[in-house]
């Protein structure tokens, strides 16, 4: 082992880790938002509209994430969508994750029980008032666990852009890897990263859990 | 006292696909009186009751709130459009068997909820109604409690609470003391029994025959979809003439005596 290189590396490898902290924050706070709107949609909306959405989701979740970036990156230019590594990257990742996190509301959404929005209907809300009020509020509930999940696999997506060279963690890794031969040390940081930002979420997403449960749990 | 509505039911038929849950129901509701629809489950009780507000929808036949037909148009028409729909639900307090609170709000936001978000009243006078509205049914201690925190009658009465605090001028009651235990039933069927003497224009379906008898001004029998008696509670739950009723009377008093 050889850590004296990190000296040369370290701050590059920071730098790669914030982009990566970047990318992933962006994936996952607009994948989730597209998911809630195609999740919503597809509760909602009229017939055409949710085979489209339905088939939306079939397609993104059956291929490949690298494929996805792929068509995104090299094919995009072909129908005048020219973007940047960075930019392509975090489109690539908001649409790769949106079929599970809507896929997450519709199941959390099926989870608030009908009665809850019957009496609701029943006093005369709006529908649109019944989604923000109650359906909402429920379903953030029961998703929670599982939106913290994903987002914990959404994570470890972010190294598929260093091949589209977005200058994330895994790309200036593998920089250091090939310009000093020093694979497993590089490798080990990169893991050490990944692990400390997955207990990191991880924690948040209890605490969140407890906070937000507190009141919904039965103590007699 | 308060403004009491009355219901007009007629020749209501509903399906879920080839099975008919109503058969051609008639039903008078006067204003101001308690209707009991009592009848073995699955009779349709439940389901004619939700005619009412129309969180059934019924196939055919008029349903009339205050000769108002909900629901649809004209009758056999096209329905009515949703804000329509909501105006005439905001008269029509519900209760239900499971009492459906909304369980990340307190008490007192969820007898506010309606008064905000349906009544437009600013927070503060909504909020003070609703503390009105729940000591009303005895629960002004317990306002700041969310559901969970609450017993099964006392989740009951919240749920009165969060009807009247509409001012409504029709309450329906769905088997409102069926999931309470025994001890419970009381505490709820008390606040029923003053609604009912504010003069409150009430339909209730229930298991309760002891309520039916004493506070009912009419008891409906039902079976298998069809309406087989209106009466008074006497006529039907002493000197039932229908052998239908007769049956189900037997069995019930088979279930309780020991």
């Amino acid at each position: 082992m050889e850590w004296s290189i990190f000296q040369q590396y370290g701050p590059m490898l920071l730098r790669g880790f914030q982009i990566t902290v970047f990318c992933w924050l962006f994936g996952t706070i607009f994948g989730m938002i597209l998911g809630l709107l195609i999740a919503l949609a597809q509760r909602y909306g009229v017939k055409p509209v949710r085979w489209l959405l339905q088939a939306y989701i079939e397609i993104i979740r059956g291929t490949p994430f690298l494929v996805q970036l792929f068509v995104l990156y090299y094919g995009g230019p072909l129908i005048g969508l020219r973007l940047d590594a960075l930019p392509a990257g975090l489109l690539g990742l908001t649409i790769y994750g949106s079929p599970y996190f809507a896929e997450i509301f519709r199941s959390a959404f099926r989870a608030v029980p009908h009665g809850q929005i019957e009496a609701a209907r029943a006093i005369g809300m709006a529908e649109v008032s019944i989604i923000r009020r109650i359906l909402l509020p429920l379903g953030l509930v029961s998703a929670l666990p599982a939106l913290v999940n994903f987002s914990i696999i959404l994570t470890k997506e972010t190294v598929i852009l260093s091949i589209i060279t977005v200058p994330e963690l895994m790309y200036q890794v593998q920089r250091m890897s090939t310009e000093t031969f020093r694979y497993l040390e590089a490798n080990l940081v990169l893991a050490l990263f990944f692990w400390a930002l997955v207990e990191l979420i991880s924690r948040v997403g209890r605490r969140l859990e407890i906070r937000i449960t507190k009141h919904l749990i039965e103590r007699t | 006292m308060v403004q009491a509505s009355s219901v007009e039911i007629r020749k209501v038929n509903k399906f879920y696909g080839p099975f008919q849950a109503l058969k051609d129901i008639d039903l008078s509701v006067p204003p101001g009186k308690v209707t009991c629809l009592i009848g073995p489950s699955g009779s349709g009780k439940s389901t004619l009751l939700r005619c009412i507000n129309f969180l059934e929808e019924y196939d055919s036949g008029e349903v009339r709130i205050d000769d108002q037909l909900i629901g649809y148009e004209v009758p056999g028409g096209r329905k009515m459009p949703a804000r329509k729909l909501r105006e005439m639900r905001r008269s029509i307090g519900m209760v239900f068997q499971q009492f459906n609170l909304w369980p990340h709000m307190t008490a007192q936001e969820n007898v506010a909820e309606g008064l905000i978000r349906v009544r437009g009243l600013p927070r503060a006078e909504a909020a003070d109604r609703a503390v009105e509205a729940l000591r009303k049914v005895g629960l002004g201690d317990k306002m700041a409690n969310h559901p969970a925190r609450l017993s099964g009658g006392q989740q009951q009465r919240v749920a009165i609470a969060r009807a009247i605090a509409m001012e409504p001028q029709l309450m329906l009651f769905d088997e409102p003391t069926s999931a309470l235990d025994p001890e419970l039933v009381g505490e709820v069927l008390n606040v029923m029994k003053t609604l009912a003497g504010e003069g409150m224009t009430m339909v209730v379906v229930t298991h309760e025959m002891g309520f039916a008898a004493h506070v009912a001004d009419q008891v409906a029998f039902m079976e298998a979809g069809e309406l087989v008696a209106v009466d008074a509670p006497a006529r039907i739950l002493h000197q039932p003439e229908d052998p239908r009723i007769q049956g189900f009377l037997r069995t019930y008093h088979e279930r309780n005596a020991f």
